[in-house]
C-alpha cells in the first residue's frame, strides 16, 4: 500500500504496476508522536499525516512539495527507519506549458525510482487502460440550497453535517474536493504526458501561481446560496483567499477553522447548522398564518457548557418563571432539573407545556424537546425582543464566544464564534480567579477600582496565565491586574465585533456580562453605551422559547 | 531614545484613519533615524558595522523617496536585475522589521487579522499586509517574487499586488537542481525581463547584468574572506547588526555600497581577537527582546559569530551566463530542497568557525523553519555542540514570553560556561 496526501499525486501511475495506493486520510485526535519529532506549531493536517503514518506503518509514500509543512514531512519521513519507499514530486506552481513539461518529468523520475524499488518495468498500456477507466467529470446538481465549500483540506465528516441540515455541496474546492476531469487518452497519445495533463488542469490549489478559476465559479451566485470557508489551523494560506474573498462575494460566507481532529464536531454542527437556518429563512419567505386562540405556554432550554437555563412564556411573551443552574455531568439530567426549578417557579405542571424548544451546545441530548434550534439564532431572538434597536449582540458564555448582527427586523445578518482556543471567555475568566484567589462573581466589581494601567498581551489562556503570575510576582495589585485581564478580553471582542463590522446597538448576554469590569472596557474601547439585561444568562433561553411560540402560532 | 520611539508610535496609531499622513510620518521616521545613525550611532560597533547600519536606512529610504521607480521584492528574489535596470527593491521583511522598531506591528498585525489573515501567520508577512490593509504602504511599480523560502511569499505577493493593482511575477523555483530546472528559471527571468521593460519603460542590457554579477561576485570574495578572518578573530556584534547583514548578503548584493561594506567588515575583524564562547544563530533574530541583547550584544563572555541566514550561498556565479548563473543560485539556496542541505551548511559552519553552541529561534508561523528543528537538533547534538530552541517572535513582541526566554538563555549560557570551550 502506498500512501499519498496531495490531490496532484499521480496515484494511478503506482497503480499501473500493480500496486494499491491510499489517499491519507488521519483519524486520530493526538500528535504524540509528531509532536516529538517536529514542532508543536507545525500544520495540524501535516502533524496528523506523519502521526498515521507512524501508527499504521505505512512504509510507502508519495509527497509533492504543495506546501512548508509537506516538505518538512519529507525530511522527517526521511529519517524514519521503517520507511521503504519515499518519494518528493516537484511540483511546478505554473500550470502552462512549461510547468506542464516540468510535471511530465517528475512523472517520470517518479516511474524509474519505482521501477527500481519495485524491480519491475513501468508499462504505458496499464496507465493508458486506468486513466480510460476514470471518470470524466459529473453534471453539477443543483438543489434547493446550494453550497460552495472551499479552502483547504477538510474531513468528509463536514460535508455529511452540510447534507445532515439541508445543503447540497455543489462544488468542493477543499484540497481533498475537485476530482480532475478525466478523458478518453487515445493509442498514439503519450498517456504520461496526458496525466500531467490532466491533473494540472483540475482547479487550482491555493498553492498554484494563477488561481482566477477558484473564484470564477462564484460567477454562478444566482444559483450558489452560499459558501462556507475552512481553514486548518497552522495552515495559512487559504487566508488570504478568504481575506480577499470575504468583502467581494454578495452571499453569505461562513469562515470555520478546525485542528483537522473531530474534537470540535460538536462546534462545527452548531455554526452550520444556524448558518443554513439563516440561508432557509432568506429562502423561504414566512406565511403568515392565523393565529391561535388557545393560551399557549413554551419553555425555552438552554443547556450550555457551564449553566443550563431555563425560560417559560406564555403567548402574550410574558416571562412566567425562569432558572438557571450549573450544567453537571449529564447535560440531559441539568436541563431536567433546570425545566422542574423553572416550573415551579411559574406555578405550573410540565402538561401544561405546548412546546419545549432546545438550544446550546447540549441541545442535541434532550429528549423532552419539541425542536432544536442554534444558540446564534436563539440570542438574536432573545436580545431583539428585549431591545428592539440592537444591532449587535456580544454573548460571551462559558467555552464560547459569539458576536451576531442582526438588521431590522431581528434577523441573523452575520455572526463570529471563537473556535477551540477559550482565549476570551468565561473559562478564561474562572482559571484567571482561581490563579488570584478571588470569587469569579467578585471580579468586575473590584476592577473597577483599577489604579494603574498594566498590560497584558496574550490572548491565549495558558500564555496569559503565566503574565499573571510575572504580575503577581512584580506585586502588581489585584484589581490593576483585573482590569487588564478585562481589556485583554475586550481586545479580543473588539477584533471579533470588527470582523463582522458590529454597529450599535451593542447588547452583551451570557454570563461575562455580569462583570461590570469587562461591560466598561468594552463601553470605553467602542465608544458606546452597551445594554446588559437584567439577567444576561437567560436570553439564549428566552430566544428559544419565543421561536416555539411563533412556531405554534405559524401552526 | 526608547521614550522618543514610543511618541513616534502613539503619533503613527492615533492618525490612522489619516493613511497619507502616516506613510509621510513612517519615511520622516526613517529619514531621521538614518540621521541619527550618521552622526551618531552605535557607539560600541566597529566602523564597518556602523556604515551597515547607514546603507540599510539608506536602501530602505530608496524606494519610499522614488515609489515610481521601485519595486516590491522578497528576500531571496533575483533583485540583480533591479539593480541592473536601476530599479530600487522594497524588501518587505525589512519594511516589517522597521515598522517593528517603531513599535506599530501590534496594530499593523490586528489589522491584517481583522481582515481575515490567519494569525498564524508569519509576522513579518502579517505586519506587512497591515500596512497595505490600513493604506499606508506606498503603492510602487511591481512585484516580483521567488517561490522561496517560504509559502507566504507567493500569497503575500499575489494580495499585494490584486489589491493595489500592479503587475506582479512570481517566479517559481523548483525544487531539486537539474540542468532542467535551471532551463525552467531562466525562462521565467526572462519573461518577467520583459514584463518589467514594459512597465518601467527601461531597456533591460545583459552586459549591465554582467557587470553586477562581477560586483557580487567581488563581494562574495570579502565576504568569504570575513568568514575565513573569524576563524582566529571574534568581533563586536549585536543582534540587531547581524539581523542588517541580511540586506547586504540578499536583495542589495550587487551594489557598490555593499561591496565596500564586505571591504571594511573584512578588514575590522583582524583588529579584534579572539575570545569568548562562540555562538552561532540559526534562522532570524529578535533584535528587540532584552534577554537576548543582554547576552549577546557587545558581550564579552559570547559573541554572536553569525547567522545561518547570511551563509546561505556562497558560491562564485559564471559573470557570461547571468542568468543561468542566478538561476542556480536560486535553485541551490541551502534554504531550497531537502532540509538536509541546510542541516549541512550549518554543520560545515560550526566547524570552520569552531562554534560552541547554536541557538534556533522558532519564529511564530514559520513552519518550513520550525518544522525541521528537531531534525537539526539531533545533528548538531551529534557533534556536542549544546543546541538551544526558542520559541519567539522576531517582529510581534506580544508573542515572546520575554521571562521564560531569559530562563532558557541564562540556563543555556550556565551550561555552556560549565562545559567550556568545545574547540
Amino acid at each position: 500500500m502506498v500512501g499519498y496526501v496531495c490531490k496532484y499525486t499521480p496515484y494511478l501511475v503506482i497503480e499501473s504496476f500493480g500496486e494499491k495506493t491510499v489517499r491519507i486520510e488521519p483519524e486520530t485526535n493526538s500528535c504524540e508522536v509528531a509532536n516529538a519529532l517536529t514542532h508543536p506549531n507545525m500544520c495540524s493536517y501535516a502533524k496528523l499525516v506523519l502521526e498515521d503514518i507512524v501508527k499504521k506503518g505505512i512504509d510507502k509514500v508519495i509527497l509533492t512539495n504543495c506546501c512548508d509543512s509537506i516538505r518538512r514531512l519529507y525530511d522527517i519521513l526521511e529519517t524514519l527507519p521503517f520507511i521503504k519507499f519515499l518519494h518528493i514530486i516537484d511540483l511546478p506552481r505554473r500550470r502552462d506549458q512549461k510547468g506542464k513539461f516540468i510535471f511530465k518529468n517528475e512523472i517520470i523520475k517518479l516511474i524509474t525510482r519505482y521501477e527500481d524499488f519495485l524491480g519491475k518495468s513501468f508499462n504505458r498500456a496499464n496507465l493508458r487502460d486506468l486513466l480510460n477507466n476514470m471518470p470524466s467529470s459529473t453534471e453539477k446538481r443543483y438543489r434547493d440550497l446550494n453550497i460552495v465549500l472551499i479552502g483547504g483540506r477538510c474531513r468528509d465528516s463536514l460535508i455529511k453535517i452540510v447534507e445532515e441540515f439541508g445543503g447540497n455541496v455543489l462544488y468542493n474546492l477543499t484540497c481533498t474536493g475537485n476530482k480532475p476531469s478525466y478523458r478518453p487518452i487515445g493509442m498514439n497519445e503519450d498517456p504520461i504526458e496526458a496525466y500531467a495533463n490532466i491533473l494540472l488542469d483540475s482547479y487550482p490549489c491555493i498553492r498554484m501561481d494563477d488561481t482566477k478559476e477558484r473564484v470564477d465559479i462564484f460567477k454562478d451566485e444566482r444559483r450558489i446560496d452560499g459558501a462556507i470557508y475552512h481553514t486548518v489551523k497552522f495552515c495559512d494560506l487559504y487566508s488570504y483567499e478568504y481575506a480577499s474573498l470575504k468583502d467581494k462575494l454578495d452571499i453569505p460566507l461562513l469562515k470555520l477553522e478546525t485542528d483537522y481532529t473531530d474534537t470540535s464536531e460538536g462546534q462545527i454542527r452548531t455554526r452550520v447548522q444556524a448558518f443554513i437556518e439563516s440561508l432557509k429563512k432568506s429562502i423561504n419567505k414566512r406565511e403568515n398564518t392565523t393565529k391561535r386562540e388557545k393560551r399557549l405556554i413554551v419553555a425555552g432550554i438552554d443547556s450550555g457548557s457551564t449553566s443550563t437555563n431555563v425560560v417559560i412564556i406564555d403567548s402574550e411573551k410574558r416571562i412566567l418563571g425562569y432558572s438557571i443552574i450549573p450544567t453537571g455531568a449529564r447535560s440531559v439530567e441539568s436541563a431536567y432539573k433546570a425545566l422542574e426549578e423553572a416550573l415551579k417557579i411559574a406555578n405550573i405542571k410540565i402538561e401544561d407545556l405546548s412546546y419545549i424548544v432546545a438550544t446550546g451546545y447540549g441541545r442535541i441530548g434532550i429528549p423532552f424537546a419539541n425542536l432544536e434550534v442554534t444558540e446564534i439564532t436563539c440570542h438574536a431572538k432573545g436580545a431583539f425582543f428585549l431591545d428592539r434597536d440592537v444591532r449587535t449582540i456580544i454573548d460571551i458564555g462559558g467555552q464560547d464566544s459569539k458576536i451576531i448582527k442582526i438588521d431590522e427586523e431581528g434577523k441573523v445578518i452575520d455572526f463570529v464564534m471563537n473556535d477551540k482556543c477559550s482565549a476570551g471567555t468565561g473559562r478564561f475568566l474562572e482559571n484567571m480567579s482561581r490563579v488570584l484567589e478571588i470569587p469569579v462573581e467578585r471580579m468586575g466589581e473590584e476592577s473597577l477600582d483599577w489604579k494603574e494601567d498594566l498590560e497584558i498581551s496574550s490572548m491565549c489562556t495558558v500564555f496569559a496565565e503565566s503574565e499573571v503570575i510575572s504580575l503577581i510576582a512584580r506585586n502588581k495589585e489585584r484589581k490593576d491586574i483585573l482590569h487588564a485581564l478585562n481589556k485583554s478580553i475586550v481586545k479580543r471582542i473588539v477584533s471579533f465585533i470588527e470582523r463582522i463590522d458590529g454597529e450599535p446597538k451593542y447588547m452583551m448576554t451570557g454570563g461575562v456580562a455580569k462583570n461590570a469590569g469587562v461591560v466598561r472596557c468594552l463601553e470605553e474601547r467602542l465608544r458606546e453605551k452597551v445594554i446588559v439585561p437584567d439577567e444576561p444568562q437567560i436570553v439564549g433561553a428566552l430566544g428559544s422559547a419565543l421561536i416555539g411560540l411563533e412556531k405554534l402560532e405559524d401552526g | 531614545m526608547e521614550k522618543i520611539i514610543r511618541v513616534y508610535s502613539s503619533l503613527i496609531k492615533r492618525n490612522l484613519d489619516k493613511p497619507e499622513l502616516v506613510k509621510v510620518l513612517i519615511r520622516l521616521g526613517l529619514e531621521v533615524a538614518k540621521v541619527w545613525v550618521d552622526y551618531v550611532g552605535d557607539k560600541n560597533a566597529p566602523e564597518s558595522l556602523r556604515y551597515l547600519n547607514s546603507i540599510c536606512f539608506k536602501f530602505i529610504l530608496e524606494p519610499l523617496r522614488d515609489p515610481n521607480n521601485s519595486a516590491f521584492v522578497n528576500l531571496l528574489a533575483p533583485t540583480e536585475i533591479l539593480h541592473s535596470m536601476d530599479i530600487y527593491p522594497l524588501f518587505i521583511e525589512a519594511y516589517s522589521s522597521f515598522i517593528s522598531g517603531f513599535y506599530c506591528e501590534d496594530t499593523f498585525i490586528d489589522k491584517a487579522t481583522t481582515e481575515g489573515i490567519s494569525d498564524t501567520l508569519c509576522s513579518y508577512h502579517k505586519t506587512f499586509l497591515g500596512a497595505l490593509e490600513l493604506s499606508v504602504l506606498p503603492r510602487l511599480k511591481f512585484a516580483i517574487t521567488s517561490s522561496i523560502l517560504c509559502d507566504g511569499n507567493s500569497n503575500t505577493f499575489r494580495y499585494i499586488a490584486n489589491r493595489y493593482r500592479i503587475p506582479y511575477y512570481i517566479i517559481d523555483v523548483p525544487y531539486k537542481y537539474s540542468e532542467e530546472s535551471v532551463r525552467y528559471v531562466v525562462s521565467q527571468l526572462k519573461e518577467m525581463i520583459s514584463i518589467i521593460e514594459a512597465i518601467s519603460g527601461k531597456r533591460f542590457d545583459i552586459d549591465r547584468l554582467r557587470d553586477i554579477i562581477k560586483l557580487e561576485n567581488k563581494t562574495r570574495r570579502y565576504l568569504k574572506l570575513y568568514l575565513e578572518n573569524l576563524k582566529n578573530h571574534t568581533m563586536p556584534n549585536s543582534i540587531t547588526l547581524e539581523m542588517y547583514k541580511l540586506f547586504v548578503t540578499h536583495p542589495y548584493i550587487g551594489r557598490e555600497e555593499t561591496l565596500k561594506f564586505f571591504k571594511l567588515l573584512a578588514e575590522d575583524t583582524v583588529r579584534y581577537p579572539d575570545s569568548g564562547y562562540r555562538i552561532f544563530w540559526i534562522h532570524i533574530m529578535p533584535y528587540f527582546l532584552y534577554p537576548a541583547q543582554r547576552y549577546l550584544n557587545f558581550n564579552g563572555d559570547f559573541k554572536l559569530i553569525g547567522c545561518d541566514l547570511n551563509f546561505d550561498y556562497l558560491e562564485e556565479m559564471d559573470e557570461r551566463k547571468p542568468l543561468e548563473a542566478i538561476a542556480r543560485k536560486m535553485i541551490l539556496n541551502v534554504n531550497n530542497g531537502d532540509f538536509k542541505r541546510k542541516i549541512d551548511n550549518i554543520k560545515g559552519l560550526i566547524v570552520d568557525l569552531k562554534i560552541d553552541g547554536v541557538i534556533h529561534f522558532c519564529q511564530w508561523g514559520c513552519k518550513q523553519s520550525f518544522g525541521g528543528f528537531m531534525l537539526l537538533k539531533r545533528e548538531i547534538e551529534k557533534m556536542n555542540i549544546p543546541f538551544l530552541a526558542i520559541d519567539g517572535d522576531a517582529v510581534d513582541r506580544r508573542n515572546n514570553p520575554e521571562e521564560q526566554i531569559n530562563t532558557r538563555l541564562s540556563a543555556f549560557f550556565e551550561l555552556l560556561n560549565q562545559r567550556g570551550k568545545r574547540w
